[in-house]
């Protein structure tokens, strides 16, 4: 009986003991046999979208945005190949060809559940992603690898960096082939994603910034000709979180704070009357290139007026940068250090100024606070909004169009015609209305050069385009080397500007032929003041640094002088 | 032997037989005797009988063997007890007639049946008489008193008394012996009562020591192990076992970066043999059953701690013994023993170290310098604080403490000490079948700052149950519960870079804004709160048979359930503005929504066991072996919900929060072993040692055909002090040992699935269909797998020696060890490019060498007992080849360079003039004197390219791991008291200056430390001045140059730390037990107390971050025993 009793309790636990060692992952799935049927593939497509695979350049690696005193490597020229957002860009990236890639490989898994039509479309899609990732690292980084296929590790470690004109052509077949395949446009029951229009305008995108006029100009026509999109009739209005899907978009991402895509950390943009920072201005030199009505710069044209510097300015101007003396987040907006009281329009009482910095030491140290795109509900989300992430907007196609043209020496009605039609719609009027709004009527290649290009930093501000078009116009040794300037300290400020009658600018600035402001007058004689140096070392930062761990361990040459 | 009814019946009526004899025959059996012979024949005994009661014996000479000699003594016993004694054994039946005694042959049938201890009187007749205690004096119970030679002895009872009888007065020597202490042998010498006090002596060769699925006693050990008992542990006053574990054992190294409540610290057993950290970690062994978390164990129940250190002790647990194994074995109730115990302790923690900050005029200073600097140094000094301002600040403040405050961050925020309590209960009872001990324990400790501490109830009930003479069972409960509260943020980064200038309060008392939302003391007080609770339940039922002498069959089967949740909700903390408390002038940075986080983890993990042991002694060879099973099941379960944007401050709960910013999250994994293990011990007169182990593994991280793996190891000793050419002329030395192993161990510690290429699914892609926005399912594959992934294998080889001279009291013990990892597992670094997640892959080697080695003594003299030890150890792992794998970052992992070598550039001092800056390579356009300069080592071509670069100019900079641990520790007691003394520390280690410790200006708003203010490089200063900067120029814009890695940093990091002091005392036993308790115990106890180091000022050694700061502890505790 005794043993009997051992035998069980010896069997009750050889009993538990017999678990299986053949454990599978509980809560992943198994990528053996994936994408073999239309779920799956359309699963896999789905993740090349995610927000983190398209990232975007900043606008505080140019000269439009300031951040304070403070600067970013990209302008204080510290940039190498250990700087982490260089790090995430290109194994970011990477991830997402990869699975690209992928994706056209793994399509013959379901050749015989599909049609072919079916496939194309998808195949489309996949590619249409490749071709926008590679552009983006050959626009950026100039020297990169080129693969159509997944790599295994010993393949991986025998490549080499691709000639730079060949991965062009490896885009441009993937771009012509997603614009193809791809519909123009989907069914409000479809997810709306890449398009044909969309693949035209990024492979006009690339072409341009890699100085293939021809190519930039064809396919921006192609986007053209489709008709699908148009420019939305407000400018102001099309940044606003409000403002969805509009028909401007070619090609976006949507985003929703409940669905946990957002962008954040936009304290920064919000006058610290409203409960933000400040702290993000637009520079004057921004502030500066935005043409009068009269379509002349500042100091040519007679309509500026530096005591009232918004005045009589291209309307994008005040659409971007908050005007003095307007309400902006329910508060009154004045930098002017006198003011130390504003009008809180929620409860209409006179409230303590804290945009002025008599009264906050950090508020805006050049005066000015972005308006475009900002709105009451910025302060409603801890600091998220979910406008869309417009990476292409048709704006952009009409002016590469027009800027492609130019710079091939092909002038005609077409050029003036695309700039004009943007221009019309700052002002609010029919590109035909040309007495209301200062048409672009030149001929002149130079003169149309600098048209152009004043015309893309006023209408993309703060739209991350600034710092590929420096780069493209070689411009970024020269704007990126310059100070930047900022008011007087209050005391100084009042004394020797606000007491003189000379508030807001003592004096025009002068632009040069390649917009770049020269502030050196006022700040020789102390009428402003010196926030901080940009630096841009040209011998190397055209191209970005190859990650150094890609130089140590894969066997990758680094781009020159770094 | 067993009595059976028949027995007792026979019993009985022999009892009747003596009673029936003659009266007269009667009275003379019944005369006392006394006998006192060595070596006397038979006859010779008779005849003392004859003349001392005048009898006479009659008896055939045959009757007696002539040769046969006897020892017999006798005080003052009856003549037929004698007789009996005498003569039973020798079948002689004896008759009385008349004054004769006539002897005769015992007839057969009778003598079958004669032999009933009951009537038999022992010759051994000298009773001694005595009390067993341990060095406080309490009486030891279950303490075992042996005659020597003999099988015969006692155990004491409760009170630590024994009786027993010995054969011979004056030449008895007894032994007493008890796990944990040194064994005592004493002469009787005629004295009846003999009390002992027995010494603790952790390194007594009679020593048990626990060793992989059994137990060794220390002197027959041929592998390398390291033992703490658990009282050393409990005396560092540490809730968590793992940081009291620093400077124990040689060889183990022990880490820790901040003392916050219930923190843990890191251990390393001999170095670093694997690249991952999870593989790094030893395999904790609670009670014989693997467990996740030596911490879960409080240490108050920790009877000894063993380390198996090499591959031969630790290859029987093969597969995840790579990086050593520790063995946790809890006290449990011992025979005869009847005892409760309570100890209180009350304490303070204080932070040894703190950093310390300039004041709002230094700030605005330096703030000045900085952006002047940063702006080329141009025509405005000021460009930042006014001068009017700086100069007039204090006054100002005074005027206008809202406008311009003065914050002293530190000191609004941190309290003078943190308290701490512990309650102890622990009951033990032992009865002749159930042996139980319950502890039932709780610790609180407090945070340096408000609304942060760490609570802990810990039970275990352990109990040994005989069911019969062949079974036994051991059934283990324990519960633990730990929660966790504190604040949404933790302080010190923020409290570390605060400037004074911000205001943390309004002069009326309302938050103030800090610098623009980030007010750290606004946010540790009203942002809510992170609250974990954990719940621990585990068992061990054990079973163990054993059917004949020798043969064990055991079986174990112990689950283990953890459920775990965390509460994070976090509140919005509006501030208003200073001079209006209506208007809400913003909220404080990461807490402008209130929301509510709620995590719940459930795991459990199961063990079976199957073990059979046999072991045999044949003359001279000794045998032991060990077969065994075991199967192991781990399985969690993650679940996680969260709400956002709640409209109420003080509803922690999910219902309460908007339906559509809620989310959601579940995950869940599971692995499993399975393994075969044997061992074979032989020793040749405990003089020859050899061991031999086995064990065959299979892992489920790894796919059918990759999966199992083997780790053979053997190991043998040899005492040399047993050999004849060592014994009698060596009177100095007591025991000598040579010791030598091989074996290989196996890691597989790297993910749960790593030959699978797992999809993972993600839902972060969104989409318009319609105008509406959609988030669409998304898969992909992340990680690139590699199906033939298998076991990564550590091959260890260890030489040592362990030598005892002086009678014991100096022992020594030594070890040099080489440890090579072939097919070591790691995320092979593949290029970016190929687009997935590092693979896990076996490839690459490692070595690792090095030594260690313990001394100790100890003595007494009259009263005072004195114990001196001290340990060191060192070792270096440098990496083979890795496969062509890299890793690149601060400190590296390449072939050739040691593991975690410092990686960065080699500086040259500071650029001290601008034209130096112009002529020298440097890093980027933007350096400028006053930054640190740095040698151009290379270039694109392999010669120095006038540039200075991360690919071409980094260089490995010297290992970033501590060298030559060790740690001193004393005891000494007088009487009633005791005292003990800990150091320990590391000789040598390469430590960097962290960007915490010496950048200004953190986060672009931050204060500047103390130390850097008048040792940096300035323009004010002159050239000569600049020469002798410690520190680089002010900036922001080359902060990357100045702080990246670099030799620059680097500094000697040795210390030496006072870890702990300790005073006992304990009351006399007199005066306790007057107010009716056995003991009382007092004692008061310091921790941490000081160190010798070259860290800047303001940092503790072991501090490399601004954390929660490694603290010292002062305690008070009393122990009484019932």
């Amino acid at each position: 009986m005794k043993m009997n009793l051992l035998i069980s309790c010896f069997g009750i636990v050889a009993l538990v003991s017999c678990g299986t060692l053949d454990l599978n992952p509980l809560s992943d799935g198994s990528s053996e046999t994936w994408n073999s049927n239309k779920e799956e593939i359309e699963m896999s497509l789905n993740g090349l979208y995610k927000d983190a695979f398209w990232m975007v350049d900043n606008d505080d690696w140019t000269d439009d945005l300031m951040y304070r005193n403070t600067t970013t490597p990209v302008i204080d020229a510290t940039l190498n190949g250990e700087t982490g957002f260089i790090l995430t860009w290109w194994s970011n990236t990477y991830k997402a060809i990869a699975r690209a890639n992928n994706v056209i490989e793994s399509l013959v898994r379901a050749a015989g559940a599909l049609t072919e039509q079916q496939l194309n479309q998808y195949e489309g899609e996949a590619r249409f992603v490749r071709a926008c990732q590679y552009s983006r690292l050959l626009s950026h980084f100039g020297n990169i690898v080129y693969t159509e296929k997944t790599l295994d590790i010993e393949e991986a470690l025998g490549m080499e960096q691709s000639d730079r004109q060949v991965v062009l052509q490896k885009i441009y077949e993937d771009f012509d082939f997603a614009a193809a395949n791809l519909k123009t446009s989907y069914s409000t029951t479809e997810l709306k994603k890449a398009t044909a229009g969309a693949a035209y305008a990024m492979k006009a995108r690339i072409a341009l910034q890699m100085e293939d006029w021809n190519t930039a100009r064809t396919a921006a026509k192609a986007c053209i000709d489709l008709g699908t999109y148009s420019l939305y009739p407000n400018y102001g209005n099309l940044f606003l979180t409000t403002t969805k899907n509009s028909v401007e978009t070619v090609f976006g991402l949507p985003r929703s704070i409940s669905l946990g895509v957002a962008l954040g950390g936009l304290q920064d943009y919000i006058p610290r009357n409203a409960g933000g920072w400040g702290a993000k201005n637009p520079t004057w030199d921004l502030f500066c290139a935005y043409l009068c009505t009269d379509g002349l710069p500042i100091d040519e044209s007679p309509l500026f007026d530096p005591r009232n510097p918004f005045k009589n300015r291209d309307p994008r101007c005040t659409a971007s940068i908050v005007e003095f003396q307007t309400p902006h987040l329910n508060f009154m907006y004045q930098p002017h250090p006198d003011s130390v009281t504003v009008r809180n329009f929620a409860t209409n009482a006179y409230v303590e100024n804290k945009d002025t910095r008599t009264i906050a030491q950090f508020a805006s140290f050049n005066g000015l606070i972005w308006k475009k795109g900002v709105a009451a509900d910025w302060l409603l989300n801890s600091w998220q909004i979910e406008s869309d992430k417009i990476i292409l907007r048709y704006a952009d196609v009409l002016l590469m169009y027009a800027e492609a043209k130019i710079e091939m020496g092909e002038i005609d009605q077409s050029v003036a015609d695309a700039i004009n039609q943007v221009r019309a719609r700052a002002y609010g009027v029919e590109p035909t209305a040309k007495d209301r709004y200062p048409a672009v009527t030149t001929t002149d290649p130079a003169q149309l050069r600098k048209i152009i290009r004043s015309e893309r930093r006023m209408e993309f501000a703060l739209e991350n385009i600034r710092y590929m078009d420096l780069i493209r116009w070689k411009l970024a040794e020269k704007a990126l080397n310059t100070p930047n300037y900022g008011m007087l300290d209050p005391a100084d400020l009042r004394t020797k500007v606000v007491e003189k009658g000379l508030w807001f600018f003592p004096e025009t600035p002068q632009i040069d032929d390649d917009g770049v402001v020269d502030f050196s007058s006022m700040y020789s004689k102390g009428l402003v003041n010196q926030v901080n140096l940009r630096k841009f070392d040209a011998s190397r930062q055209y191209l970005w640094p190859i990650p150094s761990k890609e130089v140590l361990t894969s066997g990758l040459k680094q781009n020159p002088n770094y | 032997m067993k009595y059976t009814l028949i027995q007792v019946f026979i019993v009985m009526t022999f009892a009747g037989i003596s009673l029936a004899r003659p009266a007269d025959a009667q009275d003379l059996l019944n005369q006392k005797v006394n006998l006192s012979a060595e070596n006397k024949s038979m006859q010779a005994i008779f005849q003392q009988i004859e003349t001392q009661l005048a009898i006479k014996f009659t008896y055939r000479s045959k009757l007696i063997p002539s040769g046969k000699k006897f020892n017999v003594t006798v005080k003052n016993e009856t003549l037929n007890h004698v007789l009996d004694q005498l003569l039973t054994p020798l079948s002689i039946r004896y008759k009385i007639i008349g004054q004769q005694i006539v002897l005769s042959k015992q007839p057969k049938e009778e003598t079958s049946m004669l032999p009933l201890p009951s009537i038999r009187i022992k010759l051994v007749d000298f009773a001694v008489k005595g009390t067993v205690t341990d060095e406080s004096g309490q009486g030891l119970p279950g303490v075992s008193v042996v005659l020597k030679g003999t099988q015969q002895g006692t155990i004491t009872n409760t009170e630590g008394v024994y009786t027993l009888n010995v054969p011979d007065a004056s030449n008895s020597i007894l032994v007493f012996s008890f796990v944990g202490y040194t064994s005592q042998e004493h002469l009787v010498n005629r004295r009846s009562a003999l009390d002992v006090a027995l010494l603790t002596d952790n390194k007594a060769l009679e020593e048990v020591v626990v060793v992989g699925y059994g137990t060794q006693q220390k002197k027959d050990i041929t592998g390398a192990v390291a033992s703490v008992q658990g009282d050393e542990l409990t005396q560092r006053k540490t809730t968590q076992i793992s940081q009291a574990l620093q400077g124990t054992m040689p060889g183990v190294m022990v880490t820790r970066t901040n003392n916050a409540p219930g923190a843990t610290a890191n251990i390393r057993i001999r170095g670093i043999t694997t690249i991952t950290d999870a593989g790094s970690n030893p395999l904790i062994i609670l009670d014989g059953v693997p467990i996740d978390d030596i911490n879960s164990i409080n240490p108050n129940d920790v009877e000894s701690i063993s380390v198996l250190k090499d591959a031969a002790s630790a290859s029987i647990y093969g597969s995840r013994a790579a990086a050593g194994v520790i063995l946790v074995t809890t006290k449990r109730a011992k025979k005869g023993q009847l005892s409760m115990d309570y100890s209180i302790e009350y304490g303070l923690e204080k932070p040894t170290q703190m950093p310390e900050y300039v004041d709002a005029g230094g700030y605005m200073r330096l703030v000045n310098e900085l952006r002047w600097n940063d702006n080329a140094n141009n025509s405005n000094e000021y460009p930042i604080y006014a001068k009017d301002l700086i100069d007039n600040y204090t006054q100002l403040n005074g005027e206008n403490p809202d406008l311009y405050p003065i914050t002293n961050w530190q000191s609004l925020i941190m309290k003078n000490s943190a308290p701490r309590k512990s309650h102890l209960l622990s009951l033990s009872a032992a009865g002749q079948f159930i042996r139980t001990r319950v502890s039932l324990a709780y610790d609180k400790t407090d945070a340096l700052y408000d609304n942060r501490y760490f609570e802990r109830l810990t039970t275990r009930i352990n109990n040994d149950i005989t069911v019969n003479k062949y079974l036994s069972a051991s059934v283990d409960i324990n519960f633990r519960r730990e929660n966790y509260e504190q604040p949404n943020i933790s302080p010190f980064y923020l409290m570390g870079i605060a400037a004074p200038v911000y205001a943390a309060e309004w002069s009326d008392g309302r938050i103030g804004a800090g610098k623009d939302g980030d007010n750290i003391y606004a946010q540790l007080k009203h942002g809510g709160f992170d609250r974990t609770n954990k719940n621990q339940i585990g068992g061990k039922i054990g079973l163990d048979f054993t059917p004949i002498d020798g043969l064990k069959i055991s079986g174990v089967f112990s689950p283990f359930l953890n459920l775990n949740k965390q509460k994070i909700f976090k509140t919005k903390i509006p501030y208003t503005a200073a001079t209006d408390p209506n208007i809400i002038s913003g909220y404080m940075n990461g807490f402008s929504e209130t929301s509510l986080a709620e995590n719940r983890n459930d795991n459990y993990r199961y063990t079976a066991q199957f073990l059979v042991n046999y072991g045999k002694q044949i003359h001279n060879h000794s045998f032991n072996l060990l077969g065994g099973y075991e199967f192991f099941y781990a399985f969690n379960e993650n679940l996680g919900a969260s709400r956002g944007q709640y409209i109420l401050n003080n509803y922690p709960y999910l219902n309460i929060g908007p339906l559509d910013l809620r989310n959601n999250s579940g995950s869940a994994w599971e692995n499993a072993y399975r393994s075969w293990f044997g061992r074979a011990m032989y020793n040749y007169k405990e003089k020859y040692l050899l061991q031999a182990n086995v064990r065959f593994d299979g892992s489920s991280r790894f796919a059918k055909d990759y999966r199992w793996g083997s780790f053979p190891s053997f190991s043998a000793g040899w005492v040399l002090s047993e050999e004849s050419f060592l014994q009698g002329g060596t009177p100095w030395l007591s025991f000598l040992k040579l010791r030598a192993s091989w074996g290989s161990l196996g890691n597989e510690r790297i993910g749960n699935y790593p030959y699978q290429a797992i999809l993972n699914f993600e839902n972060s892609s969104l989409f318009y269909q319609g105008n509406n926005v959609v988030s669409a399912q998304a898969a992909a594959q992340w990680q690139y797998a590699i199906r033939n992934i298998s076991w990564e294998t550590t091959q260890s080889t260890d030489f040592g020696i362990d030598a005892h001279f002086l009678n014991e009291r100096l022992r020594f013990s030594g070890d040099y060890y080489v440890k090579t990892t072939k097919d070591m597992l790691l995320a092979l670094e593949i290029p970016d490019y190929v687009g997935f997640d590092n693979p896990d892959q076996n490839t690459g080697k490692m070595h690792t060498k090095g030594w260690e080695f313990q001394v100790g003594y100890t003595d007494k003299a009259g009263d005072f007992g004195y114990s001196v030890s001290f340990n060191l150890s060192d070792f270096k792992s440098r990496m083979g080849d890795l496969g062509g794998t890299e890793f690149i970052g601060d400190s590296i992992k390449i072939q050739g360079s040691e593991y975690n070598e410092w990686y960065g550039y080699v500086s040259e001092g500071l650029f001290q003039t601008a034209r130096e800056v112009t002529d020298l390579p440097k890093l980027n356009a933007s350096v400028r004197e006053g930054d640190v300069r740095y040698r151009d080592i290379s270039g694109p071509d392999g010669i120095p390219d006038g540039k200075i670069s991360p690919e071409y100019d980094r260089v490995l900079l010297g290992g970033s791991l501590p060298r030559l641990m060790y740690g001193f520790n004393a005891t000494l007691n007088y009487k009633n008291w005791d005292f003990s003394f800990v150091v320990q520390g590391v000789g040598k280690q390469n430590s960097r200056l962290t960007a915490d410790m010496i950048q200004p200006l953190r986060s672009n708003w931050g204060t500047f430390a103390s130390i850097l203010d008048g040792n940096s490089y300035s323009h004010y200063n002159t050239a000569e001045q600049n020469l002798g900067a410690r520190y680089p120029r002010y900036s922001y814009t080359s902060a990357s140059n100045n702080y990246t890695m670099s030799d620059y940093w680097l500094i000697n990091g040795r210390y030496l730390r006072i870890k702990n002091i300790n005073l006992g005392y304990n009351v006399p036993q007199l005066l306790a037990e007057k107010v009716r308790i056995k003991g009382l115990r007092l004692y008061a106890s310091v921790t941490d107390l000081w160190t010798l180091n070259k860290f800047p000022k303001g940092w503790d050694p072991e501090m490399s971050s601004l954390t929660y700061p490694i603290t010292a502890t002062y305690v008070l505790g009393a122990s009484v025993k019932f």
